[in-house]
């Protein structure tokens, strides 16, 4: 006799993340999580500008402009920041997302003071030269290489944004074009930093082994004398207009190994009510392998390799993806209606209870485990912060997908899971690649 | 406006981590149970340390542990696959199991309220697999396929070469992940045996910790593992290989279509029992890293490379230090001179303070990282257990990582990095072999087609 496990994920007690959250004379925001049972600091230091906020004729800008901070300041060498946190047993990086660019260390608290004073210090001065200037482009450009030309569906994302927003700035995607970054010159990168890079502009996080008054204060000493510019920041006030009609691309690249597609839904804002219940039909479809689309697409009818739903929740309206990748032998088409068919499920039944306790679980589990770490806890108080407008929304995050019913889940794949709001991308091998020509 | 460079804080005093103290019993059934507690957040994690890995294999039948481990969660005498993928996504729960060449671990992970019943299915995966043809030919297919894959990679492959070099026929020369051939021979009655023969409590550790009190742990491992019993037969004399002795030789793998070349130096070191391990580690860490000796001198100085560094891995038995990098083949001579010079620099004088206090952080730093998660401290204290290493030197590493001193990490380099430090190169060998041969004396070259990991002698 097998019985199958359930629990109900409102018995999982998650304390609220406590933090101290207060604001300079400058207008930097500064939370700080005070947790000491590691003696390590998790730093972050987010700016409200992300590849949306790219310059005209410049995509991919604020990327380029992510890897410049690296590149040492009026009083700093290039790789300061690596030898700050590398040689002490830590380790930095930085991303860039539509929204935001997060730049984050890890390391031993001892030496928290060390680099608050060089993320200060590369926010008040930024110290770049031609020579630096065109390597790290080339650096990126050869990023947009590898990862958007060399790597099989490496354009799908692109194509995705491209097509699916005609005139919201999303629709140029982070990593942008090698042709507009060498266009970029270095008075693009001075106005950028004069424009965004301010403390009014910034979300510093601190999580981990620190007192909270003495890091305040070292707040105040390295942060507190950086003027902020009386010039408005610019903000991006684009707003796309309702889809009307199906849109869909047919792309044929070389070394793709089987025909994929992905399908993209306009949604809400991260901020808005149904988030939490498309997060939740994320889950439902296609998250881990007892997930509607792997069991029915890959599993059963085995007409896919592999098939994903991502709820892309972003600061303005985003994107709920699904992506499908045929197994060998199976057409694309053949593909396409097994995911219509569990389209049409969860739009015309809400999913029993059974299921929604398995998701509800899946979620507040993956949500307890990215809390165990200083870096965890830091990154989501900085999307709360900046995507969301409110850190303070992480404490209420729990209880809003445990009040998400079957019913909501319905609802919303009614609202948004519909062929006129659908932007199409199927991706194929080039006509001459090796399939083709067997 | 700037910030002067002159103005930047000096760091304070460390701060040592508070660890949970673990608690051991051993149930009746002769399980040994380590639990902490740990309460800050509703997550609970165990290992389920079995004392028998790769190095239990007889040669012929390399990968053996590994295709039982990987077809533990394919099904069980009441649930397939899918059904154990289902159950544990119900729980929010992560099963995950591995083998490695002394020890087979598998893992759980759940929130507290899931937990009891994320053990028991994990239990279930250990004591009741099914071991069903369909799906072992499944693994079996795919772990060939992924070793095809693993090989087309130049560092894989002079990994693999190094360890037939280092132990030869003893127990850690063969591959863990086995050989096309050895996999193809394994049957469905060979996994069973090694699982009836090995999986046992009388050899397994339970490590238990997290969101729950030691006693509490204690009572849950009797409910859910008590009833597990010992087959009757001993789990027997595991095969003892002869270690050959370290010798300075130069393999060369001839792999023209590889991109660069990989270059391996390295030699048999210590067991992880060792008083000299903490030694070991510092002066591996001084030669790893981006700051590390082999960094410097391969990438930062000369540019030979994108990177290079140097990895320990003392095992139950003495095991391995390698120093690694990827080079153009027409630098792989120029690279080992230098790798082996570096090596050898640590042996000659003893570190400054300066590099030593960064070196060390490092080790450190990476240390308190592995255990911000109750996984991290599950973990660290199931390698404590594989390497019969006692429990309360967890707490103890930091510090006992700050009192290594200069002249022990020079003496561990001096005796067991060098003399006798073989080297591994497998790439294009029309670009390099005749100038490694002419400083280092005849190499043994062999053809990357014709090359058997298999094979104690490596064939060709």
């Amino acid at each position: 006799m097998t019985t199958v496990p359930t629990i109900s994920a409102s018995a999982i007690e998650v304390a609220p993340i406590r933090y101290a959250d207060r604001t300079l004379s400058n207008g930097l925001r500064v939370l700080l999580v005070p947790d000491r049972r590691v003696p390590s600091v998790a730093i972050n230091v987010a700016y409200r500008v992300g590849g949306k906020d790219d310059p005209p004729g410049r995509s991919g800008f604020a990327h380029l402009f992510e890897h410049l901070m690296f590149k040492g300041t009026s009083g700093t060498a290039p790789e300061t920041m690596d030898r700050l946190t590398e040689d002490v047993g830590g380790f930095n990086n930085a991303f860039t997302s539509e929204d935001i660019t997060n730049y984050y260390e890890i390391v031993p608290s001892n030496h928290l003071e060390r680099l608050l004073w060089a993320e200060a210090d590369r926010l008040a001065s930024l110290t770049v030269n031609e020579a630096n200037f065109a390597t790290e482009r080339d650096v990126v450009i050869g990023e947009y290489d590898q990862r958007i030309l060399a790597e099989p569906y490496g354009m799908l994302d692109e194509l995705v944004n491209r097509e699916a927003y005609t005139v919201h700035p999303y629709r140029r995607g982070v990593i942008g074009s090698p042709a507009e970054l060498n266009a970029a010159s270095l008075d693009d990168v001075v106005a950028f930093h004069a424009t965004y890079y301010r403390p009014d502009n910034a979300v510093l996080v601190v999580a981990g082994d620190l007192d909270l008054d003495e890091t305040f204060a070292m707040v105040e000493r390295w942060f507190g004398p950086i003027p902020t510019p009386s010039a408005p920041i610019p903000r991006v006030h684009a707003v796309e207009p309702p889809q009307t009609a199906e849109r869909t691309c047919v792309f044929h690249a070389p070394n793709v190994p089987l025909a994929a597609v992905e399908e993209a839904y306009h949604i809400p804002e991260a901020a808005h009510p149904d988030a939490v219940a498309l997060d939740v039909l994320e889950t439902l479809l296609g998250s881990g392998r007892s997930s509607r689309l792997y069991t029915s697409l890959v599993y059963e009818q085995q007409v896919a390799t592999s098939a994903y739903a991502s709820a892309d929740l972003r600061e303005h309206p985003g994107l709920f993806g699904v992506r499908v990748t045929c197994a060998g032998g199976v057409d694309l088409a053949t593909a396409r209606a097994a995911l219509a068919a569990e389209l049409e499920r969860v739009r015309a039944e809400p999913p029993g209870e059974d299921e929604l306790a398995r998701v509800r679980t899946q979620i507040a589990s993956s949500v307890v485990r990215s809390r165990q770490t200083h870096g965890g806890v830091a990154l989501e108080l900085v999307r709360a912060a900046t995507e969301r407008g409110d850190p303070e929304l992480v404490n209420g995050d729990l209880a809003r997908y445990l009040a998400v019913t079957g019913e909501d889940v319905r609802r919303v794949a009614n609202a948004y899971l519909r062929a006129e709001n659908r932007t199409t991308v199927e991706y194929h091998p080039a006509v001459g690649s090796l399939r083709a020509a067997s | 406006m700037t910030i002067a460079s002159s103005t930047i804080p000096a760091p304070g005093p460390p701060r040592d981590a508070t660890l949970p103290a673990p608690v051991e019993r051993v149930l009746d059934n002769g399980l040994r149970v380590v639990a902490f507690s740990q309460r800050n957040l509703p997550l609970v994690a165990a290992q389920l340390v079995v004392g028998c890995g790769g190095a239990a294999e007889r040669e012929d039948e390399a990968g053996l542990s590994a295709l039982v481990a990987a077809l533990l969660t394919q099904g069980t005498s009441a649930r397939g696959a899918t059904e154990i993928s289902a159950a544990s996504d119900a729980l929010g729960a992560r099963i995950i199991a591995a083998s490695g060449y002394d020890a087979s671990i598998v893992t759980c992970g759940a929130t507290t309220p899931a937990f009891p019943q994320a053990l028991a299915l994990m239990d279930e995966i250990v004591r009741r697999p099914a071991f069903a043809p369909r799906e072992v030919e499944r693994v079996r297919t795919k772990s060939i396929s992924d070793l095809a894959l693993a090989y087309a990679n130049p560092s894989a492959l002079a990994r693999g070469v190094a360890h037939r070099v280092a132990f030869g026929g003893a127990p850690y020369g063969h591959p863990l992940a086995g050989t096309a051939a050895t996999l193809e021979s394994l049957t469905r009655d060979r996994v069973a045996w090694f699982h009836e023969r090995f999986y046992r409590p009388d050899d397994a550790v339970l490590v238990i910790g997290g969101d729950l009190e030691t006693d509490d742990a204690f009572a849950l491992a009797e409910r859910v593992l008590g009833s597990w019993r010992a087959p009757d037969a001993p789990p027997g004399e595991r095969p003892h290989g002869e270690v050959p002795p370290p010798r300075a030789q130069v393999v060369i793998v001839d792999k023209p279509d590889a991109g660069r070349t990989a270059l391996l130096a390295g030699r048999v070191t210590i067991a992880r029992r060792s008083p000299e391990y903490y030694a070991a580690t510092v002066a591996t860490a001084v030669l790893s890293g981006y700051s590390g000796r082999l960094n410097q001198e391969i990438r930062v100085k000369r540019g030979l490379s994108y990177g290079a560094g140097a990895s320990l891995a003392a095992r139950r038995q003495p095991g391995t230090f390698f120093a690694t990098t990827l080079v153009d083949h027409a630098r792989a001579a120029e690279a080992t001179e230098v790798t082996l010079a570096t090596i050898r620099s640590l042996a000659d004088a003893p570190a400054s303070d300066e590099d030593l206090v960064t070196r060390k952080a490092t080790v450190t730093g990476s240390f308190f990282r592995a255990i911000e998660t109750v996984d991290g401290i599950a973990g660290t204290l199931g390698e404590h257990v594989v390497y019969d290493v006692p429990l309360g030197e967890m707490q103890e590493y930091a510090r006992r990582i700050l009192e290594v001193d200069a002249e022990s990490v020079r003496a561990f380099a001096a005796s067991r990095l060098v003399p006798e430090t073989f080297v591994v190169l497998v790439g294009d060998a029309s670009r390099f072999a005749a100038d490694v041969q002419r400083a280092h004396g005849a190499a043994r070259i062999i053809d990357a087609r014709r090359l058997d990991l298999g094979s104690p002698s490596l064939g060709g």
